[in-house]
This record gives C-alpha cells, structure tokens and sequence, in this order.
C-alpha cells in the first residue's frame, strides 16, 4: 500500500461539517485499505475534535461564520495523523477530567464521553498553544488494540 | 443513518443500519421518545448494521436505557458489531447496558 501526500481540508464551524470530513477521509485513505477498526476510531478522533472545536472554542459563534483545519497524513507506514489548527481562544480539549467507566447507570453522566475515547482509541495524541492557534495532533499507529 | 422498526409481541426492534453520528443522533432520539410515549417497556436495539458510532450516538444510547429503566421497562443492546462493541467496552457500556448476543436473546 502507497501512503496517500497529506490532505488539507478547511472546515467551518457548523456540525454538518462531520459528514463532510469523514467522507473526505474515507476517500483519502482510501489506497490504505484500512481495517474497519482502524477507519472507525480515526473517524471518531475526527469527529470528537471537530465537535469540540464547533462547541467549545467557537461557542457563541453563528454557524458557518469562522474556519478552521483539519490535516491527514501519514509520516510513517502503518501510522495515520490528524492534525487540528484553529483560532479560537486557548483550550486544551485532552485536559477534561477522566470518565469513569466504571460508575453504574444511575450515576453515569450524559456527556464526556468524546474526549475519553479520543484517548484510548489514539496512540499519541498531544495539544499546543502556539500562537494565537490551538493545534491538536493526534497519531493512531494501525492496527493497535486500544489503550485500557 | 435508517432505523427500521419491527413490533414483537414482547418488544420493539428498532434496527440501525449506517452511521450514528451527531447529526444522525438527534433523530435516533426522537425516534426513541416516541416509542416510550407510544408506551412500549421493552426496546431493543439491533446495531448489527451499525457502521459507526460516536459519542453523541452513546450518549443517546444511555439515555435510553435510563429512560426505559424509569419507566419499568428496559432497554437492551443486540448484535453488536466488533468495532461497535470496542468503542462500548471502551465506555464501560458493556457493563452498566444490557447488551446481548443476538435478537432472539432479548425478546
């Protein structure tokens, strides 16, 4: 398998943009011939950042009004990035508190569950300030049970 | 994503076939609320057409089972595909959802 040269996508603040970055992905990484696996936790990443970016750094923002990016690239065989630059104010989105798992039903909140699967799902995945951007760069190296 | 619905005598089967993503998520929700107010106790969710679920999707999944349960009924979880089931056992879903092995196991 060929790995595909890196793709970059600029995407709006508004959550239709989802199907549109995992339909670009899917077709990106088409060549790869990714596991189901492995195509469902980069689409998950994709969209659990992208979300957060939408909800959490342009909070208050219209629909559509600001921009932002996604990169796709794979800098090693067997590895996949997804790199996410956006200007909103500074916000490390893989500081949330840890999920538990293991809490019953009763007490399992509605929510916060995005980011956890994020991190198990990723092999690395690593926030920056850097400027007036926040860059989000998260690797899964194929093939890999997730972290537990 | 389509949801096809099948009434059981015992149940309600709502199969899922696609992507339950969060724009999909939100019609997934009503579709469920209208089945507890049409008042059925007992969902089942068939999710072995279910390409791909994110968190919106779970979030909409738990809710239905604390919904189902506060009603008296409850809401359970068949044939899960492996990369679904990874993402639920990731969760702790397999432990606090009542998750089955196939249809005929929940009815």
């Amino acid at each position: 398998m060929s790995a595909p040269a890196p793709l970059q996508l600029t995407l709006v603040n508004d959550l239709a943009e989802i199907s549109r970055a995992a339909a670009a992905f899917e077709t990106w990484a088409e060549a790869l011939e990714l596991p189901m696996a492995d195509l469902m936790a980069l689409q998950l990443a994709l969209e659990e950042t992208i979300t957060n970016i939408i909800h959490h750094g342009h909070r208050d923002q219209p629909p559509g009004t600001r921009s932002f990016t996604v990169e796709f690239s794979a800098p090693a065989p067997g590895r996949i990035r997804l790199t996410l630059t956006d200007d909103a104010p500074a916000y490390d989105p893989l500081a949330r508190a840890e999920v538990d798992v293991s809490a019953p039903l009763e007490d399992r909140p509605i929510g916060g569950l995005g980011v956890h699967l994020v991190k198990k799902l990723m092999t690395h995945a690593a926030y920056e300030r850097r400027g007036p951007h926040n860059i989000l760069t998260l690797e899964r190296i194929l093939g890999t049970p997730a972290a537990s | 994503m389509e949801i096809t619905e099948t009434k059981q005598p015992t149940a309600t089967v709502l199969a899922l076939a696609g992507r339950l993503d969060g724009l999909a998520s939100p019609a997934l929700e009503q579709r469920i609320d209208a089945t507890l107010a049409s008042g059925a106790k007992v969902l089942v969710l068939d999710l072995s057409a279910l390409a791909y679920v994110s968190s919106a999707g779970l979030r909409v999944f738990l809710s239905a089972a604390k919904k189902f349960k506060t009603a008296g009924g409850r809401a359970t979880f068949v044939a899960l595909p492996a990369s679904v089931r990874e993402v639920f056992e990731l969760s702790g879903f397999l432990t606090v959802l009542d998750v089955r092995a196939d249809l005929a196991s929940a009815l």
